[in-house]
């Protein structure tokens, strides 16, 4: 918890956020910011340049392109929540079980997340919605599945060296369950890994949600996307070369964020045992702390970082 | 364990609670191997040890004689294969599920981790350290523990807004008494410490020996204090066990063991250990084997004397054990052949 609060004061977070609080807030009121309707179609008015009653243009069918912006931030950002949260839901849990089930259930659980791990997004997504149906659920959920091992993965890293922490072992010797010592011990170390994988996992759910929109797959064409409306300006190039910066630059911005959060993050946790109050504070006698600093927890920068396919 | 079913307990073994000791070792033998079946190393073997309540044993030995081995056998985390443990009458020792967990959960039995740094979580504030004893046991009251975890940061002399901070503010002095206090939170019966002074510069070892020292006396705890170091255990311990090789070879009474040791083991340390007084003493050098010595301890068999390859004393009879006999009386054992005899021939080859 302690690295979280100090992720806030890091000048990356401080820019990432309010982007992201932007972004969230379109998600949800987009809709209703949208100043004409997004399907509405124009046919008089094809192709405009932005100005005038259109502020960003319009497109191929005269459709205006920033209602069609605002209200597709929902969708897409919709679709990679969805995922995110089912892969960490399919992920954490097992991972973590995975650390106290025994053998059979760690070595099984071990062996089906190295098989999803060899699966490539787009095509399962693709694949799920040919067996299910076409749709954005079936879709965000077939890439939820593939997520996962990301999460089970960084998960079990983060909590395997924490176990056998002497602390851990102190509260066994109490006779502590396990929950307690999940609770109290582990959790409040896992928890910034597992924050910067999250936020690199949204970003990669958002850009495969937008390719997978971009194909045409989950969200049917009249509807608008972020994806999608990069995929019809790209027909239009001769005529609006500059059409598909506007989508580009959306997706670009959330990604960014996310990433610049992440960052943040891992360098709030990196630096999470250097005690910053210790200095202020009282001078620490013996000056023991200040040694204790970097080896006390082992490099979480290094088990957040290395799970994370590039 | 409150007082009133500690009263109980002796009620219900008038005969033994008089005299039975608090903890009882008898025949320990710890291995470790990767599979069981397979002949693995033994850690410890046939060890046989008691501590009575309100005394402090003190267990030495070098690096790997097994001494926090024999601690952690006790609270069920070394590999028992042979012997038993019993604690306040009741054994211990393979106890597994929910038998282990009630029994931890009552706090009897408390471990001390040698390293203070380390057994602290660094997250949790110094009251949630020294209370999870309490939160996770049973047989504390919710309003209780504030109280409790007061009362024991007050027993090991720090001041109660101590509580507050994490231990990454504390010194290393500090952290083990906030180790103790979580230790003796509970008001248990046996304390075994595993090292708790060997990090600790000469003042703050002191402090922290003296504060034992003191607990046994309040609250008559059993105190067994594992060290390699003989000078820290001389002011306090009452009785000392020497370990080598996961072998007990001398115990008795910490005066008799240091002044006279019948090990010539234990006289090498003695001797070893610098001390200011140099009167009648032996001298490291006395104790080093001397060519030539019998060909077989430099490749001695496995049951022979442990300390064969070292001793000076050597002789055909050491090819077997020893096991451990009574000398001069119960309380003092020794585990040698030439434990009679070899001061004897000490100053025989001194002339």
């Amino acid at each position: 918890m302690r690295t979280l609060r100090r992720t806030l004061r890091l000048r990356t977070a401080r820019t990432a956020l309010p982007v992201l609080a932007a972004v969230a807030l379109l998600a949800l009121f987009g809709g209703a910011l949208a100043p004409q309707d997004p399907l509405a179609q124009d046919t008089a008015q094809l192709l405009h340049a932005p100005g005038g009653a259109h502020l960003l243009g319009t497109d191929y069918l005269g459709r205006d392109v920033l209602s069609r912006l605002l209200a597709g931030t929902g969708d897409s950002v919709a679709g990679a929540v969805e995922a995110v949260v089912a892969a960490m839901l399919l992920g954490i849990v097992p991972g973590i079980a995975s650390l106290w089930l025994g053998r059979v259930f760690e070595w099984v659980s071990l062996r089906a997340v190295d098989a999803l791990m060899t699966l490539p997004f787009t095509l399962f997504a693709i694949a799920a919605v040919g067996v299910f149906g076409n749709g954005l659920h079936q879709a965000m959920l077939a890439l939820g599945v593939l997520l996962s091992p990301l999460f089970f993965r960084v998960t079990r890293a983060a909590a395997l060296g924490f176990t056998q922490a002497q602390y851990v072992q102190a509260a066994e010797l109490m006779g502590a369950s396990r929950r307690w010592i999940l609770r109290t011990h582990l959790w409040s170390k896992i928890l910034p890994t597992v924050a910067v994988t999250t936020a690199h996992a949204l970003a990669t759910a958002l850009l495969t949600v937008t390719s997978l929109t971009f194909l045409g797959v989950g969200v049917q064409p009249p509807a608008p996307t972020w994806g999608g409306m990069l995929a019809s300006d790209l027909g239009f190039l001769a005529q609006q070369p500059w059409a598909p910066i506007l989508p580009a630059t959306l997706i670009m911005l959330t990604v960014g964020a996310l990433n610049l959060l992440a960052d943040a993050v891992r360098d709030a946790g990196a630096a999470g045992t250097e005690p910053a109050r210790a200095r202020t504070a009282a001078p620490a006698p013996a000056g023991r702390p200040h040694r204790a600093g970097p080896t006390e927890q082992p490099a979480p920068k290094e088990q957040a970082d290395a799970p994370l396919p590039a | 364990m409150s007082p009133s079913t500690a009263t109980a307990t002796a009620a219900a073994h008038p005969a033994t609670a008089a005299t039975e000791p608090l903890l009882r070792i008898s025949g320990l033998s710890v291995a470790y191997g990767r599979r069981p079946g397979r002949a693995a190393e033994r850690v410890l073997d046939d060890v046989s040890l008691d501590a009575r309540a309100g005394e402090i044993l003190g267990v030495i030995g070098e690096t790997g004689s097994g001494k926090t081995t024999l601690a952690r056998a006790v609270v069920g985390l070394a590999p028992v294969v042979e012997g038993r443990i019993t604690v306040d009458g009741e054994e211990v020792t393979g106890l597994r599920g929910r038998p282990l967990r009630e029994l931890r959960r009552s706090g009897r039995i408390q471990y001390m981790f040698q390293d203070p740094l380390r057994s602290l979580d660094p997250d949790l504030t110094v009251g949630e350290i020294v209370g999870e004893p309490l939160t996770v046991g049973t047989g504390t009251e919710r309003g209780e523990r504030a109280g409790r975890v007061r009362e024991a940061l007050e027993l090991v002399g720090l001041p109660a807004e101590f509580a507050e901070r994490t231990p990454g503010r504390l010194s290393g002095g500090q952290r083990q008494r906030v180790s103790l206090a979580r230790s003796v939170v509970t008001r248990p019966r046996l304390l075994l410490a595993d090292e708790p002074v060997s990090a600790l510069d000469a003042s703050n070892r002191n402090h922290v020996l003296l504060l034992l020292d003191e607990l046994r006396r309040s609250l008559g705890l059993a105190v067994v204090i594992i060290s390699h170091d003989l000078s820290s255990l001389a002011g306090i311990a009452d009785r000392i066990a020497v370990l080598y090789r996961g072998r007990l070879v001398e115990q008795g009474p910490a005066e008799d063991v240091l002044t006279s040791p019948l090990h010539p083991y234990t006289a090498l340390l003695t001797a070893s250990a610098p001390s200011v007084r140099r009167e009648h003493r032996i001298t490291p050098a006395q104790l080093r084997p001397r060519d030539p010595r019998p060909e077989w301890t430099l490749q001695p068999p496995a049951d022979a004397c442990v300390f064969a390859h070292r001793c000076p004393f050597a002789g055909e009879d050491c090819r077997q054990a020893p096991a451990a006999a009574a000398h001069g009386g119960p309380a003092r054992t020794v585990a040698c052949h030439r434990a009679a005899d070899w001061r004897e021939r000490l100053t025989a080859d001194a002339l």
